[in-house]
């Protein structure tokens, strides 16, 4: 039920922990950057209709405005105590939203689902609505093509040796700031994705990222940073939160979830896995 | 007479472990060095007695009390006290804030009405400290803006500061020249006084000058324990040492 | 007199104290009449208001190295409570104030506590979370007495109730000014006494080295819990004049811009120095005003502004100031 909810958490937590992980950087932009693949999903289906384009039009125009703002506005502080990337990337998400407000407007709009993936799919067991299906299973692609690309490439490799030791990848003569680029390009973009992929589910509005945001942190608190295991199960579970909350209290939903956090952190403070989280 | 004393201390992480079944003892008023190849233990081993890590199994008595499970604050007033391995002051405040505010530890933390300066005693033992470290002429100095040299007699002063009846120093020379390790060995003499002292360090002349007693660690256990010259000749200990076995 | 450089330099801190204590005699009588030398008093109040919440505020970050992003949620107890209590409680003016004040007080200690049980970016993830579960609270869940998306309306601006049976009115601009001035007059004495205080060294040592300050017998945790409790008082006491003066407790006030415009205002002063935030909440007002008049979209410049000061200027202004005045004054001892 929730599920479908909680794939786009996974999608969002795994860019986030991606980039912290290398780049201990926690992009508070990150939820800005979900807006924005949205955002570009509305301009592309405004173009050219065509969903199937966006989907690929999406991640790579989110990508690339991440390569440019980890250029030009996160590197400068490499070195710097790890305050400043946070407060940069928060400056950065006011931007962003203003930037969206003024071109797009303050109103939200709705994002029509796919014609070809609305309806229900007769599962055998049940009817479930094709396009919920979808996100499940397009996010378990990506997560798949992710961890195909980290485990099996010589720069996924690098990229893991980064998240555990960055300065055993730097002696063995890795140019990090490229890796680090890279990696901010990916994560990025997969936000962007999920901004994507969320739209026909919650509509499209310039808030839409900071609500993620703080939901997606709930799931990092919850599940650790720098654990893909932890991300995804975390972001299953506070999809399943959700959904089951609003079902009987439609009004609590995005209460449930801080109460959710408040508890897990009375109970077992290192998270659900006991991963005491790097640089704490 | 013992001041402290390790039970079957171990520590395990995840599948490691660094600290296995280690029984310690040491004599008040002493100087009682611990060395080992890397990997032996010794750093876990400091921890665990200074509060930072929490023991997997065993126990930690000291002067009679249990302290296994104790925070580092705890144990600090406790009468211990640790100096880093790496370099671990307090890098914007200047050198006298950094011992004042050990000091002040002893006497006032919740008092949010008086001047700090009005704490007179305070700074002036402070101040008396940072004359034993030879840091005197230093003390308006931002403790980033330090030498090398000069921040680890900080770090040493800093462990001072709070009167502990154990110092733990953990690799006091680390990086130092010739000079400077002989200059740091005269002061932790002097600073003796009738403390206990348990030092971790890799210069065997160091070693071999300073204490009372040593303890060779290897794999996480205890290899061999004695005064410096029966440590010196053990055959044991010279195969660990040379062949890295 | 010190030798070169470093050793000049070196002494700053103390000499920043020191102009620091001269400098809040300075900003005090300029605020005295600032009114008299802006436009229109409101301005001046606003400055005064926002100038009370990013310094409440700075207790946490430049003092003891606490990044929250969640002061949104003190600023807004503080403004609901008020609110309420002269609302729905008909309290007096000072009691009112007191009341969002402590309320706020309150949550800081709540909030405060299940947030510092992480540390590191999870805290900073925490303080946003915390208080975005507030706003939600004050839309859906309290809104009957929050007035929910409209926030708590019509708060009025009861005279002061001096003994003898004097009343003093504050409904009018320039006295209410006056109003906010001695608050803000007492609130920034009584932080400077705190911050210099034998506490304050403690929540300094924290921010240069939480485990070395562990290790010197202090128990930190209980000390960040009473910074985090000091910067949550003065923020909903900031948070409470707010919703008096507009007569309105917004639920912006709990909205998370609210806790990123605190964070601009005080890296834009300077967090690294007492009257920093101060300085830094002025400009950010002042800008706000200035790029209203040709956009709407001011806070898109506001954060530009802000993000070449993160990557240019960490020190923000009042601290870069500090730094290349009182340096150069130094050198030429």
């Amino acid at each position: 039920m929730g599920l479908q909810i909680g794939m786009v958490y996974v999608l969002l937590a795994i860019g986030l922990s991606l980039i912290f992980g290398l780049m201990t950087v926690v992009n508070f932009a990150h939820g800005a950057f979900f807006m924005f693949g949205a955002y570009m999903g509305l301009f592309m289906m405004g173009l050219t209709g065509n969903f199937w384009l966006s989907l690929v039009f999406v991640p790579v125009a989110t990508g690339l405005l991440g390569l440019v703002v980890e250029r030009f506005t996160i590197r400068p502080l490499y070195g710097r105590d790890l305050n400043y990337p946070l407060l940069l990337t928060f400056g950065l998400s006011f931007v962003m939203v203003e930037g969206v407000r003024l071109i797009w407007g303050t109103i939200g709009h709705a994002f029509d689902t796919p014609s070809v993936l609305v309806g229900p799919v007769n599962l055998g067991f049940a009817m479930f609505p094709r396009y919920r299906l979808f996100v499940i299973v397009a996010t378990a692609i990506i997560v798949f093509l992710l961890w195909l690309f980290l485990e099996k490439t010589n720069l996924g490799l690098v990229i893991r040796a980064g998240t555990r030791d960055s300065i055993i990848v730097r002696v063995l003569g890795v140019d990090i700031s490229r890796i680090w680029f890279i990696v901010f390009g990916i994560g990025t973009a997969l936000a962007g994705i999920a901004g994507l992929l969320a739209a026909p589910m919650r509509g499209v509005h310039p808030d839409m990222g900071i609500s993620m945001l703080i939901e997606c942190f709930v799931v990092v608190v919850v599940g650790g940073m720098g654990s893909l295991r932890g991300a995804v199960i975390a972001g299953i579970l506070i999809g399943e939160v959700v959904s089951i909350t609003t079902l009987f209290y439609p009004m609590m939903g995005e209460v449930a979830i801080f109460i959710f956090m408040a508890i897990v952190l009375l109970i077992r403070p290192s998270g659900l896995f006991g991963e005491v989280g790097l640089l704490e | 007479m013992e001041i402290l004393r390790t039970e079957s201390l171990v520590k395990t992480f995840g599948g490691l472990r660094a600290v296995d079944g280690i029984n310690f003892r040491l004599e008040g008023g002493q100087v009682h060095s611990i060395i080992g190849p890397n990997g032996a233990g010794k750093s876990t081993f400091f921890k665990l007695i200074s509060g930072e890590l929490h023991a997997t199994q065993g126990k930690i008595w000291f002067q009679g009390e249990d302290i296994t499970d104790f925070p580092p604050h705890v144990i600090s007033h406790k009468g211990i006290s640790v100096s880093y391995q790496l370099t671990n002051v307090f890098p914007k405040l200047s050198t006298l804030e950094n011992i004042r505010i050990a000091v002040q530890s002893r006497k006032a933390t919740y008092n949010f009405w008086s001047h700090r300066e009005m704490l007179r005693e305070v700074r002036e033992k402070a101040e008396s400290i940072l004359e034993v470290v030879q840091l005197l002429p230093k003390r308006n100095e931002l403790a980033c803006n330090l030498s090398h040299g000069e921040q680890r007699h900080l770090e040493i002063g800093i462990a001072l500061a709070t009167d502990p009846s154990l110092l733990l120093l953990d690799e006091p020379t680390a990086g130092m020249s010739p000079e400077d390790t002989e200059r740091t060995i005269q002061l932790i003499k002097e600073i003796l006084g009738d403390r206990s002292v348990i030092l971790v360090e890799h210069k065997m002349k160091v070693v071999m000058k300073i204490s009372d007693k040593i303890t060779v660690l290897h794999d996480g256990k205890i290899l061999a324990e004695g005064k410096p010259e029966e440590i010196q000749s053990n055959e044991r200990v010279q195969e660990v040492y040379l062949k890295g076995r | 007199m010190e030798t070169q450089d470093r050793s000049t330099f070196a002494a700053w801190t103390r000499i920043t104290d020191f102009a620091s204590a001269n400098s809040l005699i300075v900003l005090l009588a300029f605020l005295a009449v600032f009114p008299f030398l802006v436009p229109y008093t409101a301005i001046a109040t606003q400055i005064l208001i926002s100038g009370l919440f990013a310094m409440g505020y700075n207790i946490l970050l430049g003092y003891t190295g606490l990044l929250s992003f969640g002061h949104a949620a003190y600023f807004g107890l503080g403004a609901y409570g008020a609110g309420m209590a002269l609302v729905y409680l008909k309290m007096g003016l000072i009691g009112g104030v007191l009341f969002g004040a402590v309320t706020a007080t309150l949550g800081a200690m709540a909030i405060g506590f299940l947030c510092l049980k992480r540390r590191g970016i999870y805290f900073c993830m925490l303080t946003l979370a915390f208080a975005q579960l507030f706003y939600f609270l004050a839309l859906v869940v309290f809104d009957n007495y929050t007035g929910g998306d409209n926030g708590l309306r019509d708060i009025p601006t009861p005279p002061i109730s001096l003994p003898f049976g004097i009343s003093l009115s504050v409904a009018t601009p320039l006295r209410f000014y006056y109003f906010v001035f001695v608050l803000c007059v007492l609130s920034f004495l009584a932080m400077r006494r705190m911050l210099n205080s034998p506490f304050g060294a403690v929540l300094q040592s924290i921010r240069e080295n939480e485990k070395r300050a562990k290790s010197c017998g202090f128990n930190t945790n209980r000390v960040k819990l009473i910074a985090f409790v000091f910067s949550g008082f003065f923020s909903g006491l900031a948070g409470s004049l707010y919703a008096i003066y507009y007569h309105i407790a917004p639920l912006n006030t709990l909205y998370w811009t609210t806790s990123g415009s605190v964070v601009m205002m005080t890296i834009l002063g300077g967090m690294g120095t007492f009257a920093g935030p101060f300085v830094g909440a002025a400009v950010f007002l002042i800008l706000e005003d200035v790029i209203s008049v040709f956009t709407k979209s001011w806070q898109l410049f506001v954060g530009a502004i802000f993000m070449l000061f993160v990557i240019f200027f960490p020190l923000g202004i009042w601290g870069t100031l500090q730094e290349r005045v009182f340096y150069r004054w130094l050198r030429q001892d």
